[in-house]
C-alpha cells in the first residue's frame, strides 16, 4: 500500500505540448524563493477547495463528488482572482484525507447537509490489540485490512485523483499556473492518531509508549522505501510533496515525546523527499514556535515551510532566513471576518518583514470556504505592489 | 506551599503511585472529600507547569486521565457531599459542526478541575445552550468550533442566550481551531481561550477560585 496518498495528483510533466512563457516566469519566481533568494516580485500560491465552489456557484455536492467538476472549478475561480503564480493541488476529494488520519470523511450532500463543509468523522477505530496485529502483520497488510472495512471512499477518491491530477495539472499548465506541492508523503504518527483519537493515542505515549514506538518504527521502515521508490517514479525534480504536520504539532507535545515520537520520523521523511530531488513543502499547523530553530537542522534553501497563522512568522523569519523558504500566513478568520484594509496592512508587514527574500505570500492552511471575495483579491494583489 | 504527596504524585503524573496513595487512604477512612482537593490541587500544580511551558497538551491530558481513575473510587462517597465543584460549565461544538477534540479535551480538563461539565456534545442546537443552562443552573458556557463556516452558528447561538434572557447571567468562553480574539468579539463571547488551560483559568477567575 502506498505511504503516499494523492499519488500522482500531479504528476505528469509537460506531455508533448510547450507550456506559454508566464508559465515559466512563474516557475522561476517560485523556483527563486524556494532557494532563498530574492524574485522579481513576492510569488503567490494558493490552496483552496469549497471557496473555489462558491466563488463560481458550483454546489459542495457537485464539487466533492467529482474530480474534474472539482478541477474545472478551482481554475475557473484562480482565473477569477487574477495574477496567481501557483495552486498547491489542482483538483480535490476531500474524502481522500481519509488516508493521512485513517477515519472516514463526513461530506456535503452525502452525509452532511448541502452547505456544509467537509468534515472528519473522528472515533476510536483502532484499540492497543492492533498495536500487536500491526507488528505481527506489518503495516500495509494491517492497512489493506483496514482500508476494507472503513476507507472505502477514501480509496476511491485516491484512485480518481491519481487519474485526473496529471490531467488537470496539464490544464492549469496550458494556462500558466504552477501546480506547486499536488503530493504528500505522510508521517506515522498522523495516521495512528487520526485512527485512535488523539486522547487516546496521548495516553497511549504515556502508558505504552514502546510499543507505540515499535509500531511507528514498522510503518517507517516501509515509508522509508516506499517514498523513494515513489518519488523516483513521479520523477520530476522541485516538485513539491506535502510533509504536513497537524497532530504532530508541538503545540500538543512536550518535548519528551515531541523528540522521540515525531521529530526523528519526519526530518528522516523531509531527507528523503530532498535527497530524491523534491521540493518538501512542511505544511505545518498550530504552533511551532518552540520548535523553529529544529528547522534549521532541515537541508538548507530546499523547503518550505508553509505556516497557517497560529506560529509566529516573523520570529520565524529571523531564526530561517537564508535558510528556508516560509509560505503563509492570511490567517483564516482575518480572510473571512477581516476588512480589505486589514488584509492589506497584514500583506504589507508580510512583504516586508518576511519577503522579499524566500517567501511566498499565501493564506493560513487553507482558503476558508466561507472567505471573502474581496479579502482573498487584495491577498492576491498584494504582491504587485 | 507544602503539597501532599498525593498532590504531588498527580503533578508529576506518577499514575501508579497517586491511584495507591488514594486507595491508601480511603482504607485509613479519610474522608473523599478531602482527598478530591488533594487531588485538585495535584491538577494545579499541572496547570503550573502547563503555564511554565514544562508541560503541554500531552501531560494536560494524561493528568485528567489520572485524576478520572485515581478518583474514580471516591465517586459513591461524593454523591453525599454538598460541595463538589466550583460551579456548572455547559460545553459544546456549535450546530453544524462535528468536531469534538478539543471540546473533549476542555470537558476533562474543566472536570479535573472541580468544574461539573454538562457535555451536550457536537453539533449542538442553539436551543439546547438555552435548555442545560436552565437546567442545571449553569453560570459557564463553553462553545467550540474547528470551521471558520460556523462563526455565525456560534454567534446566533449566543443571540439565543440573549433571546431568553440568559446573557447577563452566563459567561461564554470560546475556543477551536481557527478562533481568534476577532472571532470571539464577533460572534459576542466574554473570553477566547486559546487552550484548555486558559479555559480553566477563565472559568476559575468568573468563579472567584483562586
Amino acid at each position: 500500500m502506498a505511504d503516499t496518498h494523492e499519488p500522482n495528483a500531479g504528476a505528469g510533466g509537460s506531455g508533448g505540448f510547450a507550456p506559454p512563457p508566464l508559465f515559466f516566469e512563474r516557475m522561476q519566481r517560485l523556483q527563486t524563493a524556494v532557494a532563498c533568494g530574492t524574485p522579481d516580485r513576492v510569488p503567490l500560491s494558493l490552496v483552496m477547495d469549497l471557496f473555489a465552489a462558491n466563488v463560481m456557484g458550483v454546489s459542495y455536492p457537485d464539487f466533492v463528488s467529482s474530480v474534474d467538476v472539482a478541477g474545472r472549478t478551482m481554475l475557473d475561480a484562480m482565473e477569477r482572482l487574477g495574477d496567481v503564480d501557483s495552486i498547491q493541488f489542482p483538483t480535490y476529494a476531500p474524502d481522500v484525507l481519509g488516508m493521512l488520519w485513517l477515519a472516514p470523511m463526513k461530506v456535503p450532500g452525502r452525509d452532511l447537509p448541502e452547505h456544509s463543509q467537509w468534515q472528519m468523522d473522528e472515533q476510536v477505530r483502532i484499540q492497543r490489540e492492533d498495536y500487536d496485529k500491526i507488528l505481527e502483520m506489518g503495516w500495509s497488510p494491517w492497512f489493506g485490512q483496514y482500508i476494507g472495512k472503513h476507507l472505502g471512499a477514501a480509496a476511491a477518491a485516491g484512485q480518481a485523483l491519481q487519474e485526473a491530477g496529471p490531467r488537470w495539472t496539464m490544464e492549469y499548465m496550458k494556462k500558466g499556473y504552477v501546480v506547486f506541492s499536488p503530493l504528500t508523503v505522510d508521517h506515522p504518527f498522523e495516521h495512528i492518531a487520526g485512527a485512535r483519537t488523539v486522547k487516546e493515542f496521548t495516553l497511549d505515549l504515556f502508558q505504552i509508549p514502546d510499543k507505540v514506538q515499535a509500531v511507528l518504527d514498522v510503518i517507517m521502515a516501509e515509508k522509508r522505501e516506499q517514498t523513494r521508490h515513489f518519488l523516483r517514479a513521479v520523477g520530476q525534480p522541485g516538485l513539491g510533496y506535502w510533509v504536513g504536520s497537524w497532530r504532530t504539532a508541538p503545540e500538543f507535545l512536550s518535548p519528551r515525546l515531541w523528540n522521540r515520537f515525531v521529530w526523528p520520523y519526519m526530518k528522516e521523511l523531509v531527507e528523503i523527499v530532498a535527497e530524491e530531488g523534491g521540493t518538501p513543502v512542511l505544511h505545518y499547523d498550530a504552533n511551532w514556535d518552540r520548535e523553529i530553530e529544529r528547522l534549521k537542522d532541515l537541508p538548507a534553501r530546499r523547503c518550505v515551510l508553509e505556516l497557517d497563522g497560529k506560529t509566529d512568522i516573523f520570529r520565524a523569519k529571523k531564526i530561517l532566513a537564508g535558510h528556508m523558504c516560509i509560505l503563509g500566513d492570511v490567517h483564516p478568520a482575518m480572510l473571512t471576518l477581516g476588512t480589505v484594509d486589514q488584509v492589506k496592512a497584514y500583506c504589507n508587514r508580510l512583504l516586508d518583514e518576511v519577503g522579499p527574500d524566500g517567501f511566498i505570500m499565501a493564506m493560513g492552511c487553507a482558503l476558508p470556504p466561507d472567505a471573502k471575495f474581496e479579502n482573498v483579491k487584495a491577498m492576491v494583489d498584494s504582491v504587485q505592489r | 506551599m507544602i503539597t501532599s504527596p498525593l498532590a504531588q504524585a498527580l503533578g508529576d503524573l506518577e499514575e501508579d503511585k497517586a491511584i495507591l496513595l488514594v486507595n491508601d487512604k480511603l482504607a485509613k477512612g479519610e474522608p473523599a472529600l478531602s482527598i478530591l482537593e488533594e487531588l485538585q490541587a495535584g491538577m494545579n500544580i499541572v496547570g503550573e507547569r502547563f503555564e511554565n511551558e514544562e508541560y503541554y497538551l500531552s501531560e494536560l491530558i494524561y493528568a485528567a486521565d489520572i485524576f478520572k481513575k485515581a478518583g474514580a473510587p471516591l465517586q459513591e462517597d461524593l454523591k453525599s457531599s454538598v460541595q463538589v465543584s466550583y460551579g456548572t460549565l455547559v460545553l459544546g461544538t456549535v450546530k453544524n459542526d462535528i468536531h469534538d477534540f478539543g471540546k473533549d479535551i476542555v470537558a476533562t480538563v474543566m472536570s479535573s478541575n472541580g468544574i461539573k461539565v454538562i457535555d451536550l456534545g457536537v453539533n449542538v442546537e442553539h436551543q439546547a445552550f438555552v435548555d442545560a443552562i436552565k437546567a442545571n443552573d449553569a453560570t459557564l458556557v463553553g462553545m467550540s468550533c474547528l470551521l471558520t463556516t460556523v462563526f455565525d452558528d456560534m454567534k446566533d447561538a449566543i443571540q439565543t442566550l440573549k433571546d431568553a434572557g440568559l446573557r447577563d447571567q452566563v459567561t461564554v468562553l470560546i475556543g477551536g481551531g481557527p478562533v481568534d480574539q476577532a472571532t470571539c468579539d464577533y460572534v459576542g463571547g466574554d473570553y477566547y481561550c486559546k487552550t484548555a488551560q486558559d479555559g480553566v483559568i477563565a472559568a476559575k477567575k468568573v468563579l472567584g477560585v483562586s
